[in-house]
């Protein structure tokens, strides 16, 4: 069975080369438009990782990550931030908040393939 | 000439002409940066949803070659020429990917200076109503001392309006970026 992957961000053509580029490796996408979102879809089905995206309305990505370590089912859930933010103090903010990695758009398609297979395999 | 007082009146009037058309060409560079935002999204979706289909066709495509290529249907020369565009076709795919998410970064940018814009126009604002709060028949000093303040709520405001627009894009070419592990 596909593993999926839940992907937030608030630009659609993001999303949508995300969706294009891990749908192409044999993963599952599942959308959300924001943290808020992305949180409610996370409760609806727990997913086998999380790619999120930091500056967004609503709720931002490190928002996100906290509410999701505060339940049970997301504890273990690799989240990966993929975010246009590259500053030292930032990149400590999310590991702080729970993040296991971060990758600064623009992303290469396979780099990120690469990633994601190393957190949750194939 | 000797002047008995202060010109509040055409002070007033110079501040309240600089707020108006200040104002103005803001919201004209507003109203252009909403359109240019607008536009962009539109033209990437479309390419994005075009590029997507094109590369479902293609996907189909390989598959058709690589049963033909299987059933040894065709020349050995055939095969490594289909093999070499295979590869091609992937390394454009992934270049594709990359550049669309620049419509990501370029919005952020410009929603960010449309911000800017906004905050001026809001500097502006104060600074056209503070000048009709100022009274002629105050003491020199007394309107001195009024503009002082006005020049310091001006400089607060512009601190505070820069503060609130923190960069996140800090992209400077064409490169995808970094990733760490932790």
């Amino acid at each position: 069975m596909a593993k999926t992957i839940l992907a937030v961000d608030d630009s659609g053509s993001l999303r949508q080369m995300v969706a294009f580029s891990l749908k192409a490796a044999g993963y599952e996408v599942v959308q959300a438009v924001d943290g808020q979102d992305g949180l409610n879809k996370a409760k609806e089905k727990t997913v086998d990782l999380v790619l999120t995206d930091q500056n967004m309305p609503i709720m931002d990505g490190l928002t996100l990550i906290k509410n999701l370590r505060a339940l049970g089912s997301y504890q273990k859930v690799p989240i990966l931030m993929l975010t246009t933010e590259s500053s030292d103090e930032m990149k400590a903010k999310g590991k702080a908040a729970g993040a296991n990695g971060w990758l600064v758009k623009p992303f290469d398609p396979k780099r990120l393939i690469e990633v994601v297979q190393k957190v949750i395999g194939s | 000439m000797e002047i008995k007082a202060l010109p509040i009146e055409e002070l007033r009037k110079l501040l309240a002409a600089v707020s108006e058309h200040g104002k103005q060409h803001l919201v004209e560079v507003e109203a252009d940066l909403l359109q240019t935002t607008f536009l962009l999204n539109e033209a990437i979706e479309k390419l994005g949803a075009g590029f997507a289909a094109i590369h479902e066709a293609v996907a189909q495509q390989q598959l058709i070659i690589a049963q033909l290529t299987d059933s040894q249907a065709l020349p050995q020369a055939s095969v490594e020429k289909l093999d070499i565009l295979k590869h091609t076709i992937s390394d454009e795919v992934n270049a594709v990917v990359t550049s669309l998410q620049f419509q990501d970064l370029t919005s952020q940018l410009i929603s960010r200076t449309i911000k800017r814009v906004i905050g001026l126009k809001d500097l502006l604002h104060e600074l056209e109503t503070h000048g009709n709060a100022m009274d002629p028949s105050h003491e020199h000093e007394q309107i001195a001392q009024f503009l002082e303040m006005m020049s310091h709520n001006l400089h607060e405001g512009s601190h505070a309006l820069s503060g609130g627009l923190r960069r996140s894009v800090g992209q400077q070419d064409m490169a995808t970026g970094d990733i760490d592990l932790f």
